[in-house]
C-alpha cells in the first residue's frame, strides 16, 4: 500500500522550474504551513536547537582533548594493576581501543552516541555508562526538584517581606542571614547539618549520609533522607533569590503604575502581589530555569557530602577513577541539561520579546 | 599490592581533616618521639606507636542472622575475583570465594580452604600438587560441584587480556606453558594438569619460594569454564557482573546470574546474601549474618567514623578514621575498645631516582637520608596513630619472617636524633660527594607528588628538608593515580624524587616486599614499581638465589640481608611502617583479616 502510494506520487507529472521549485507544488501562502515554518519563530527555534547540538559536539570534543592533553591517569595501566607486564598493558590498551589515534577514538565514540545512543562502558567495572546515568537520574531529579521547591518557597517570601519593609529589623536579619547562606560552601554547610541534625549529630532528628531511599521503596524514608540535602542545597539559592526578589520588588514598587494602582485605592496587599511581584518575578523565573538545568546535570557536592547516589556522585567517582567513558557521559549529560535549559529560556524570551527572534 | 589504602587515588573531602590535624601537630613542635632512643633506633617495647593487638578470633556466632554494614569511600577495583587486586575488594572476595589456601585468623600463616590440605611440593621443588575438597558447590545459576578443572580455568583466564589479572605474571608465570604475550581471551596452560576431578598439579619451570603462598590469592578461586567462557571471550570480560560464588555468601543476583544493578550497584552498594549451596561442614568460616551490605560513597572519613560509632553501620571498609577522630576515640574508654590497629605489613618511602643526577651518587642520597625529618613526615599522615617510623623495608609484623633477620628495630643505617634529621651529617655527606660547604649547588630537582593531603603535605616536608642542604625541588602536583601511572611508574618520565610511594605486600613473605620494588630485573618501561630504578648486580644476584630457596629459615635469612643492603643504598628512604585502624560498632562481635590490613572479616563477625 505504501509502495503504491509512493509510486503514485512519483509518477505524477512534474515540471521543474529554474531554481528547482516544482511547478505543481502548492504555492506558499502567508499563514500556510510553509509560511509558518519560515516565520521568524520556528526558524529561531531551529537555529537554537542546531546551535545546541553543535555545542554538545564541542563539549564532547573538549572533554576528550582535556582528558588526553592534561596529565591524567593511564586507564590501561589502572585496569592492569600494579604488577602487570608491559605486554599485558599494551594488550588492554588495544582491547579498549586506546591505542588508536585520538580522532579515531573520538569518531567511534560519536558514531556510537549518534547511532545507538551508546555512551560506552566504564573502564573500571564494565557497566554501561548510559545504564548508570539513567539509574541515577531519578535520584538527582528527587534532590534537585525538592531543593528547587524549597528555595523558591523560602527565597520568594523572604524577598517580598524584606522589600516591603526595607531597612527594618526583619529586612536586616533576613538579608544578613542570606549573606551567610551565600557565603557558606555546600560541603561545609552539609557537614555542619550532618553533625547537628542527623543520626550522628547533636540532635538525632533525621537520617544521615548514605540513607537515601528511592521514593517507590518507602516514600516516608525518601522524604526524610532528602530533607537535609534539600535544605543544604537550597540554602545558597534561597538566599540569592531572596536578595534578587527584594531588589527587583523595591525597584518595581517605585514605578508609576504602582503609584497609580495605589491612587486608585487598591489594597497594599493586592498592589504588591498582583502588580509589583508579577513584574519583579520575571527575571527570577528565567534564572530559576537555568539553575534547575545546571543542577539536573548533577549536584556534585551535595550528592557527595550526603552520599546520595545521583549523577553528580557518579561524575565525581568517574573523575577520581580516571574513567573516561563515565566522565564523558556525565559531562555530556550535564551539558545537555544546561543547553536545554538555556534553549528553553531563550525561546521563552523570544515569545515574550519578539525583538530577539531577529 | 597497590600502595596501601589510598591506591585508588581518591579525592576525599574529609582528608583535609587529617591534614589539619597533622599540621596542628607540626605546629605543636613535633614532640611525639621522645621515647625513641638517641641512636635513632627503637625497641618494640618503647617505640611510640599504638598497640596493634587484633580482636580475639570468634569461635562461634553471638547470634545467627542479622545484617552487617561495612562503609567505604570508594568502590572495589574490579568486581571479578580474577581481576581483584585491592585490599578492600578482598573484603568481598573472601566471604564469597574459596581460594585454594586461606590466611589463618590473626596470623600470617596459611591454612587450606578449597584445598583439603596444604600443597605437597616435590623434592626438586618443581611440582606442586593440591587436592581439593569434595562437596563444594557453585552458587546459582551454576549449582554444580567444584572440580579441579575450575581452578585450572580460573588461573588460565588470569593470563588473558580480557581478564588482565595484575599479579598472575608475578607469581604464576613460573608455571610451565604460561604465555609470554597475553592472549586476548583465555587459553589453556600446559603446566597445569588435573589428573582427576579433585586434584590439580602445577608443573613449574624452576623452584619458586613464594609459589605455594601465592595459592592464597583470589586468582585460585574456581571459575566454571562452561558458564564463564562467553563472558571471558569479550574484549573486556564481564564475568565479574555474572560471577558465581563458592563461599558462604554470594553477591545478590537474578535468575540469569547477573549482579549488575542488583547486588552490585557500582560506587553505591555491594550486597551479599547467603549462598544456598554452601555447606558449613566443608568450611571453617562462621558466616553468622544473613546479609552483608558494603555501603559505598562515604567520602568523609569523619562522617564514616561517627556513623559507625552511632551504630548505624558496623565497620570501616576502605578508609581509616581521620587522626583527630582516632585521638578522640582513644581518649574515650567506651569507644577505645571498639578500635583495633593492625600492621599493614607495608611501608611508605621517599624514592630517589638513581639514574639521574644528583641522586646517582650514593653520598648525595645518604645526605637526603640524614636530613629528612621522619617525625615531620609521619605527622603529615596523622602522627603516632599511623604507625612506627620505619628504618628499613620489612615490616615488624613479619617478625621472624625477615624482619628480625634484617636487624629488627635496631637496624637503622642513617640514625638521627629522635628521627628529626641531622643537618651536620647530611652536610658532611654532601662534602664527601664533592659539594663544598656541604651545600648542593647543582640544578633544581623535580618531584611529582599528590595534589591533595596528606601526600601533598609529605612532599612539602621533603622539599623543606632538602632546601636545608641546598637541594631545591620543583613540585609537580597531580592526582595520586596520575602520579603513579604517568610519572613514577614510567622510568622515562620519572622525576628525581617520588615522595608519595610505598608498598603493601600481597602476603607475608619478604620477597613480596622487596622483589618487585628493588630488583633490577623488574624495572619495566611502564607500570614499573622499582621506583628508585635500583639495579645493583650484587643485590639482584642475592635476590635470584633467595627466590629459589625453598628452605624457609634460609630464605628469611637471605631476604633479611637483602633488606639491609637495599636500605644501605639509600635509594629509597623508608619513613613509616603503617598501621591500619579498624573501627567497629558496639552492636557487633569484631573480626579482622590480619593479613589484609585489618580489614573487617565479615565471615567471622556477628551481630550481638
Amino acid at each position: 500500500m505504501a509502495v503504491d502510494a509512493e509510486r503514485r506520487v512519483d509518477d505524477s507529472p512534474r515540471q521543474a522550474e529554474p531554481g528547482g521549485v516544482v511547478a505543481d507544488a502548492p504555492p506558499i501562502q502567508a499563514g500556510g504551513v510553509f509560511g509558518a515554518l519560515l516565520s521568524p519563530m520556528p526558524l529561531y527555534i531551529a537555529r537554537r536547537v542546531l546551535w545546541g547540538v553543535f555545542l554538545l559536539f564541542v563539549v564532547s570534543a573538549l572533554t576528550f582533548l582535556i582528558f588526553y592533553t592534561f596529565p591524567s591517569a593511564d586507564p590501561a595501566a589502572l585496569r592492569a594493576g600494579r604488577q602487570a607486564s608491559p605486554a599485558l598493558i599494551a594488550q588492554i590498551r588495544h582491547s579498549l581501543g586506546l591505542d588508536k589515534p585520538l580522532y579515531d577514538q573520538f569518531w567511534i565514540y560519536m558514531k556510537g552516541l549518534v547511532l545507538h545512543f551508546d555512551l560506552g562502558y566504564s573502564y573500571q567495572n564494565s557497566v554501561s555508562v548510559r545504564q548508570q546515568i539513567f539509574t541515577r537520574l531519578p535520584v538527582t531529579l528527587s534532590l534537585t526538584i525538592g531543593a528547587f521547591v524549597t528555595w523558591m518557597l523560602i527565597g520568594i517570601p523572604i524577598g517580598i517581606i524584606s522589600a516591603i519593609r526595607p531597612r527594618s529589623r526583619v529586612d536586616r536579619t533576613t538579608m544578613g542571614g542570606a549573606l551567610l547562606a551565600i557565603s557558606a560552601p555546600v560541603y561545609f554547610l552539609g557537614l555542619v547539618a550532618l553533625l547537628l541534625f542527623s543520626n550522628i549529630g547533636v540532635f538525632h532528628l533525621l537520617p544521615g549520609a548514605g540513607s537515601y531511599t528511592p521514593l517507590h521503596t518507602n516514600p516516608r524514608q525518601w522524604f526524610e533522607s532528602l530533607l537535609l540535602p534539600w535544605f543544604v542545597l537550597a540554602a545558597a539559592f534561597a538566599a540569592f533569590y531572596a536578595r534578587m526578589v527584594r531588589g527587583n520588588l523595591i525597584e518595581v514598587m517605585h514605578e508609576d503604575y504602582i503609584r497609580t494602582a495605589r491612587a486608585k485605592g487598591i489594597s497594599e496587599r493586592r498592589v504588591v502581589l498582583r502588580h509589583g511581584l508579577r513584574a519583579a518575578l520575571t527575571p527570577v523565573v528565567t534564572l530559576a530555569g537555568l539553575d534547575l538545568g545546571l543542577l539536573l546535570g548533577g549536584a556534585v557536592l551535595t550528592e557527595t557530602v550526603f552520599n546520595i547516589p545521583g549523577v553528580g556522585r557518579y561524575a565525581y567517582d568517574s573523575i577520581t577513577n580516571s574513567d573516561l567513558p563515565a566522565i564523558q557521559g556525565t559531562v555530556l549529560f550535564g551539558a545537555f541539561f544546561i543547553i536545554t535549559a538555556n534553549l528553553f529560556v531563550d525561546i521563552l524570551y523570544a515569545f515574550l520579546d519578539p525583538r530577539v527572534r531577529y | 599490592m597497590n600502595i596501601l589504602k589510598s591506591a585508588r587515588g581518591r579525592l576525599r573531602l574529609g582528608i583535609t581533616v587529617v591534614a589539619v590535624a597533622g599540621l596542628a601537630l607540626l605546629a605543636a613542635g613535633c614532640g611525639s618521639s621522645g621515647k625513641s632512643s638517641s641512636s635513632g633506633g627503637q625497641s618494640s617495647s618503647t617505640a611510640d606507636a599504638v598497640s596493634t593487638t587484633p580482636p580475639p578470633v570468634p569461635t562461634k556466632c553471638a547470634t545467627k542472622g542479622g545484617t552487617l554494614k561495612v562503609l567505604s569511600a570508594g568502590d572495589v577495583d574490579h568486581i571479578d575475583p580474577g581481576e581483584a587486586y585491592y585490599s578492600f575488594t578482598y573484603e568481598i572476595t573472601r566471604p564469597t570465594q574459596r581460594y585454594l589456601l586461606y590466611p589463618k585468623q590473626n596470623s600470617t600463616a596459611l591454612r587450606p580452604d578449597l584445598a583439603t590440605a596444604m600443597p605437597t611440593v616435590s623434592n626438586d621443588g618443581r611440582t606442586v600438587t593440591v587436592h581439593i575438597r569434595q562437596g563444594v558447590r557453585f552458587s546459582p545459576p551454576v549449582n554444580r560441584e567444584v572440580t579441579s578443572a575450575d581452578v585450572k580455568y580460573a588461573i588460565e583466564r588470569g593470563f588473558s587480556a580480557s581478564v588482565a589479572n595484575g599479579y598472575a605474571g608475578a607469581y604464576f608465570s613460573v608455571i610451565k606453558g604460561t604465555p609470554t604475550t597475553p592472549p586476548a581471551t583465555p587459553k589453556p596452560i600446559s603446566g597445569i594438569t588435573t589428573p582427576n576431578t579433585h586434584t590439580i598439579v602445577f608443573h613449574l619451570k624452576r623452584p619458586e619460594a613464594v609459589f605455594v603462598t601465592a595459592l592464597s590469592q583470589p586468582l585460585t578461586a574456581p571459575v566454571p569454564e562452561s558458564y564463564a567462557k562467553k563472558f571471558d571471550d569479550q574484549a573486556v570480560s564481564s564475568y565479574g557482573l555474572h560471577q558465581v560464588a563458592t563461599g558462604p555468601y554470594m553477591i545478590k543476583n537474578n535468575k540469569a546470574g547477573s549482579i549488575n544493578g542488583i547486588g552490585y550497584q557500582p560506587n553505591h552498594l555491594i550486597e551479599l546474601v547467603r549462598n544456598p549451596n554452601w555447606k558449613a561442614s566443608t568450611d571453617f568460616r562462621l558466616a553468622c549474618a544473613n546479609e552483608v551490605r558494603f555501603m559505598e560513597g562515604y567520602q568523609d572519613p569523619t562522617v564514616m567514623a561517627k556513623t559507625i560509632l552511632s551504630g548505624a553501620a558496623d565497620a570501616n571498609g576502605d578508609t581509616p578514621p581521620p587522626a583527630a577522630e582516632l585521638r578522640s576515640i582513644l581518649s574515650n574508654p567506651s569507644q577505645k575498645k571498639l578500635l583495633y590497629f593492625t600492621p599493614t605489613g607495608g611501608s611508605r618511602y621517599i624514592a630517589l631516582n638513581t639514574r639521574k643526577a644528583p641522586f646517582d651518587k650514593l653520598d648525595v642520597r645518604k645526605a637526603v637520608a640524614y636530613v629528612l625529618d621522619r617525625n615531620a613526615l609521619r605527622l603529615t599522615r596523622g602522627g603516632v596513630v599511623d604507625g612506627r617510623i620505619a628504618t628499613h623495608f620489612i615490616d615488624p609484623s613479619f617478625g621472624n619472617k625477615g624482619f628480625d633477620q634484617a636487624g629488627g628495630y635496631t637496624f637503622n643505617p642513617y640514625p638521627t636524633p629522635s628521627f628529626n634529621g641531622d643537618l651536620a651529617k647530611a652536610k658532611a655527606m654532601l662534602t664527601k660527594a664533592g659539594y663544598q660547604s656541604g651545600v648542593y649547588t647543582g640544578p633544581q630537582v623535580t618531584m611529582v607528588a599528590d595534589n591533595t593531603p596528606p601526600g601533598s603535605d609529605t612532599a612539602k616536608v621533603v622539599a623543606a628538608d632538602l632546601a636545608k642542604i641546598g637541594i631545591h625541588a620543583r613540585i609537580i602536583s597531580v592526582t595520586h593515580s596520575t602520579m603513579y601511572t604517568k610519572y613514577c611508574n614510567v622510568p622515562k618520565n620519572e622525576p628525581n624524587i617520588c615522595p608519595n610511594v610505598g608498598w603493601l605486600p600481597d602476603f607475608h613473605q619478604p620477597q613480596a616486599i622487596l622483589d618487585a620494588t628493588f630488583n633490577g630485573k623488574n624495572i619495566l618501561p611502564s607500570n614499573n614499581s622499582n621506583w628508585p630504578l635500583l639495579n645493583n648486580p650484587k643485590i639482584n644476584a642475592e635476590m635470584a638465589t633467595a627466590e629459589k630457596t625453598l628452605n624457609t629459615a634460609q630464605n628469611y635469612e637471605q631476604w633479611g640481608r637483602i633488606d639491609k643492603q637495599v636500605t644501605e643504598t639509600a635509594s629509597a628512604i623508608p619513613w613509616l611502617w603503617e598501621d591500619y585502624p579498624t573501627l567497629f560498632s558496639s552492636r557487633v562481635v569484631p573480626a579482622v583479616m590480619y593479613d589484609n590490613s585489618g580489614s573487617p572479616d565479615v565471615s567471622f563477625m556477628s551481630v550481638k
